[in-house]
């Protein structure tokens, strides 16, 4: 009953019966299930994924997100990991997933999170991010709600050092935490009202109408303070757009400031009608509508001014022909309107890209040749030598570059 | 104003870019030594060629394929290839023109409104997607077309699209939903 045993020369190890074997028959036969195979693997998860869901969860703990946040995130994560698209991408990729993840549920419940922040914790590139987030929405069909900057402003504001109680700030500049997010509301408000939100970033606005907002509710102390030294008395980076933003605000209040009477005696600059921001906003949409028109209003307004400056004139006997009366004053609406942008006269409500075109519009039409090309039209061969170096000029390059 | 009056909008056609088929391997170090006009990327393996007329930029490989960018018509993009195609064929390759397809056109057209971004991203969703810390444009994909629109507050409409046809239809679509939200 002696079994013939293999065993190892240099280790001693005896090789048990059957485990080498002489045909592929006898190790389909004998050998056991593979464990890619079995089912342990599946329940198994991936390092990667493990990985991830571990990045997910410690966001949700830095940014003190509740634990529904959590679980919606780790399902979106596992969700998304096992598309082709997010599975077989670079690690990085996969890093900003797990953000992607946790500031789209953020979006779903409305909680104010901007894609700076996660950009910034997760050390990425905002375009890098973009991508990706945009391929997460689209993969798994998901519907993200826009931001809303009424709780962007009492979260962003929530972080300023200023308002919090026992810090470090002097008195002049200590503010109540209520009245500033009230007020930085309502110039919130008024910057939506008056095309500065639209197309921006949202934080420089917040920004900028939270100094605003800080400088008029105690003028005397704190006009001397400048953008770049209330960002850093409330501990919060300077974004670079603030500044334009504040300036592009104080226009806005100060053409407001010109409807009220007793403000157009103080002949306000920029510094000054801080101290009044508050009557301001008391009355900003009766001021809007006085300071600002609606474009078809003001080409009504620059007719009755044409036809009372000419009275003598008569429209029918000097327009050209096929040329209607509105159109003609239309024109010449559009060429004063530019002479009368500085004066104190109503100006249509538009976006300032619109009010201060940095580049000319596209209007060049086509020329009439350029447009009489047609596509099978025949090509002679003038035309192509001129694409073509003469042999001269082929010899004399190859020296050169022989040289 | 209505929106369901006759109006007249211009819509500029600023970029056609097309592809054809020489058939045939070419030699870029050749047409870098003979042609004019030409830049070759050597790192990158192709060459660069630009025509004056019609005025567009010719990315040529050695497999036989070439992009032409830089039409304002599909007739013009043509034009411009088969030149494109006569000039390589009189540097001595035996070019067939075969394959021409325009594959994309950029156009953009102006509305005489501005428009409440906002406002229109919540009454087009899945459709319209806004993202302003992105990008200052709404983007609205009209998938049956295969078309592209980037929409500005200020009423300036970027159109991405096959072919004209159906840049002009994405237009005439999209007029309608922005002008529920103009100001």
């Amino acid at each position: 009953y002696a079994q013939q045993q293999l065993v190892c020369e240099a280790c001693g190890c005896v090789l048990a019966e059957g485990l080498l074997t002489t045909t592929y028959t006898d190790e389909g036969q004998l050998r056991e299930v593979s464990y890619s195979q079995s089912t342990g693997q599946r329940e198994q998860q991936s390092r990667c994924l493990q990985r991830g869901i571990r990045r997910v969860q410690d966001l949700c703990k830095v940014l003190q997100l509740p634990a529904v946040f959590e679980e919606t995130a780790v399902s979106y994560f596992r969700r998304a990991l096992q598309l082709p698209a997010f599975h077989l991408v670079s690690l990085e990729k996969k890093e900003l997933l797990g953000g992607c993840c946790v500031f789209v549920t953020c979006r779903q419940h409305n909680w104010p999170l901007t894609m700076g922040t996660v950009c910034s914790l997760l050390y990425a590139k905002q375009e890098l991010f973009a991508g990706v987030f945009q391929s997460l929405q689209q993969e798994l069909g998901l519907s993200v709600p826009a931001l809303s900057l009424a709780d962007l402003v009492k979260t962003h504001l929530g972080s300023f050092r200023l308002l919090q109680r026992g810090a470090d700030v002097p008195a002049p500049f200590a503010e109540d935490k209520e009245k500033l997010v009230a007020r930085t509301l309502q110039v919130v408000e008024l910057a939506s009202e008056t095309w500065l939100v639209t197309g921006r970033h949202p934080v420089p606005i917040v920004t900028a109408a939270a100094f605003l907002a800080w400088q008029s509710l105690q003028p005397p102390g704190r006009l001397s303070c400048t953008l770049g030294r209330f960002c850093k008395l409330a501990g919060v980076d300077l974004p670079p757009p603030a500044y334009l933003r504040l300036k592009e605000l104080l226009e806005i209040l100060l053409r407001m400031a010109s409807q009220l009477a007793w403000l157009r005696v103080f002949r306000l600059d920029k510094k000054t009608v801080v101290k009044h921001v508050g009557e301001l906003l008391q009355h900003r949409v009766f001021l809007l509508k006085k300071a600002f028109c609606e474009q078809g209003e003001e080409e009504e307004e620059e007719e009755k001014e044409q036809g009372a400056a000419a009275p003598g004139e008569g429209s029918a006997g000097c327009l050209p022909a096929g040329q209607t009366e509105q159109e003609q004053e239309q024109e010449q609406g559009c060429s004063s309107r530019g002479k009368r942008r500085g004066e104190a006269a109503r100006r249509p409500l538009l976006p300032p890209c619109l009010t201060k075109p940095r580049k000319r519009l596209r209007t060049a039409a086509p020329s009439a040749s350029d447009s009489a090309l047609g596509g099978d039209d025949p090509i002679s061969d003038s035309e192509i030598e001129q694409y073509l170096r003469g042999a001269e000029e082929i010899r004399a390059l190859q020296q050169l570059k022989a040289w | 104003m209505d929106a369901d009056s006759d109006v007249a909008l211009d819509i500029l056609i600023t970029n056609v870019v097309c592809v054809f088929r020489t058939r045939c391997h070419l030699n870029l170090r050749k047409i870098a030594l003979e042609g004019a006009n030409v830049i070759y990327k050597r790192d990158v393996g192709k060459v660069l060629m630009k025509l004056r007329k019609p005025r567009i930029t010719a990315t040529i490989w050695s497999s036989g394929k070439v992009i032409c960018t830089g039409a304002t018509s599909e007739e013009e993009a043509k034009f411009g290839a088969r030149r494109l195609a006569r000039s390589l064929q009189k540097l001595g390759f035996q070019v067939i023109f075969t394959d021409f397809k325009v594959v994309n056109v950029l156009a953009v057209c102006n509305m005489p409104f501005e428009i409440r971004l906002p406002e229109f991203t919540k009454s087009n969703r899945p459709h319209a997607s806004y993202e302003p810390e992105l990008h200052p444009a709404v983007c609205y994909r009209i998938k049956t077309l295969r078309a592209t629109l980037q929409i500005f507050s200020t009423g300036s409409i970027t159109v991405t699209g096959p072919n004209v046809k159906a840049v002009a239809s994405a237009v005439e679509q999209i007029y309608p939903f922005v002008f529920a939200s103009r100001k």
